[in-house]
């Protein structure tokens, strides 16, 4: 893992604890749909990322993913944009 | 000299409706305080005139003041209002007791007015065309929601607040940044057949980069803010730009709880919450940012000394 995608990992993974303490790495894998996230939790997350990776990224685009790799792919393809 | 906020007085008049008053469309009390962080907020009666409340709200800082002749301009915020001829400001300052030759105007920037409202104000003082200014928010938001509407009946609430405006020695000059952006006005919208359209997702993005930059641009043009006060929209929204606010080292206030989203009310309502509280000086220096329909957006640094809290 990529020291981006570990920072992304952290940031998500601190997300899911929000909601359940109880939460580890091995969720980050699971369907947004079965996680407790709701549509607000998305935005700050995709903020959080932002601000973590000091990338400007679109909510339009992050909004629609269905899992949380998504937003390890937008947001490590951002990043490594520079 | 340099105009500031020399007084404050506030209501949240009608009946308290609590989050059960919500199990009828499907909303739990859990649900909505995780959603928006708010337990409750006030209704006006349909009947209850705007005008009266904005004047029961003033009163207290007029009757106070040792010449209320003084006063050379009333503004009227208001996004709820109905009245558009004769606007409710006029009313208001009859109410009230105001002279024959009182400035009076409506203002509407949606959840913006107040801070539209204080940089007018505070402009007016400025250059001369009024001793002081008093500045009114008033907001009957139950009327504009759908209160079927599962997205956005529980989240407004309705309230009043007013501040005075005037010259003191010790203030520093307030600071201003404002905008709009009328291509977003498909975000938030009232609907023709009543209720307001809310794109959730979009508005909290924009509303907490908004807030966020306004702040960060009080702090960087001029003396800093002591307590910065947001448009309470959403709890959410408000911890959102506290956390990225917390590099500046001064109090975010978020006092939605007990009164929901007043639009255009909200700020001065948080402030003198915040002030009755305790938990800000009686002297400081506001900053007070906010975001609302047709994207309008701003923040106003402005010097404060104000007595105890009225109102309430």
């Amino acid at each position: 893992m990529s020291d981006i995608e570990s920072r992304i990992a952290d940031t998500m993974l601190a997300k899911l604890r929000e909601r359940d303490p109880a939460l580890g790495p091995d969720d980050l894998a699971r369907p947004i749909a079965d996680l407790d996230l709701d549509s607000l939790d998305l935005v700050e997350l995709h903020q959080q990322l932002e601000s973590e990776l000091q990338v400007k990224g679109d909510l339009k685009e992050t909004a629609g993913f269905a899992f949380l790799d998504d937003f390890t792919t937008y947001f490590v393809k951002l990043a490594n944009r520079g | 000299m340099s105009a500031g906020i020399v007084d404050i007085a506030t209501a949240k008049p009608g009946r308290r409706i609590d989050n059960d008053h919500f199990t009828s469309i499907g909303l739990t009390d859990e649900w909505i305080r995780r959603r928006s962080g708010i337990a409750s907020r006030s209704w006006l009666p349909d009947e209850a005139s705007l005008a009266e409340v904005a004047a029961e709200t003033c009163a207290p800082i007029v009757t106070g003041m040792a010449d209320s002749a003084e006063i050379g301009a009333l503004i009227v915020v208001s996004t709820s209002s109905r009245q558009r001829v004769p606007g409710i400001a006029q009313k208001v300052a009859q109410l009230v007791g105001l002279g024959p030759s009182v400035l009076t105007f409506d203002m509407n920037a949606a959840c913006c007015g107040f801070v539209y409202g204080l940089v007018t104000g505070l402009s007016l003082c400025d250059a001369g065309s009024a001793r002081s200014v008093l500045l009114c928010s008033v907001e009957a938001m139950s009327r504009m929601v759908d209160r079927t509407d599962r997205q956005t009946a529980c989240i407004f609430g309705d309230g009043a607040a007013a501040v005075l405006l005037a010259d003191r020695p010790e203030f520093e000059g307030f600071r201003q940044v404002a905008g709009c952006d009328g291509a977003q006005e498909a975000l938030m919208r009232e609907l023709d057949g009543g209720g307001i359209h809310l794109d959730g997702m979009q508005v909290y993005d924009r509303a907490v980069r908004r807030m966020t930059e306004s702040a960060q641009y009080l702090f960087d043009h001029g003396p800093a803010p002591t307590v910065v006060v947001g448009h309470q929209a959403n709890g959410r929204i408000l911890e959102q730009v506290r956390n990225f606010t917390a590099h500046l080292g001064v109090p975010f206030v978020n006092r939605i709880e007990h009164s929901g989203n007043t639009s255009s009310a909200t700020i001065p309502l948080a402030f003198a919450e915040e002030l009755a509280a305790g938990s800000v000086p009686t002297v400081g220096r506001l900053g007070a940012v906010a975001y609302g329909a047709g994207e309008a957006w701003g923040g106003v640094s402005v010097g404060y000394r104000v007595p105890a809290v009225t109102g309430g």
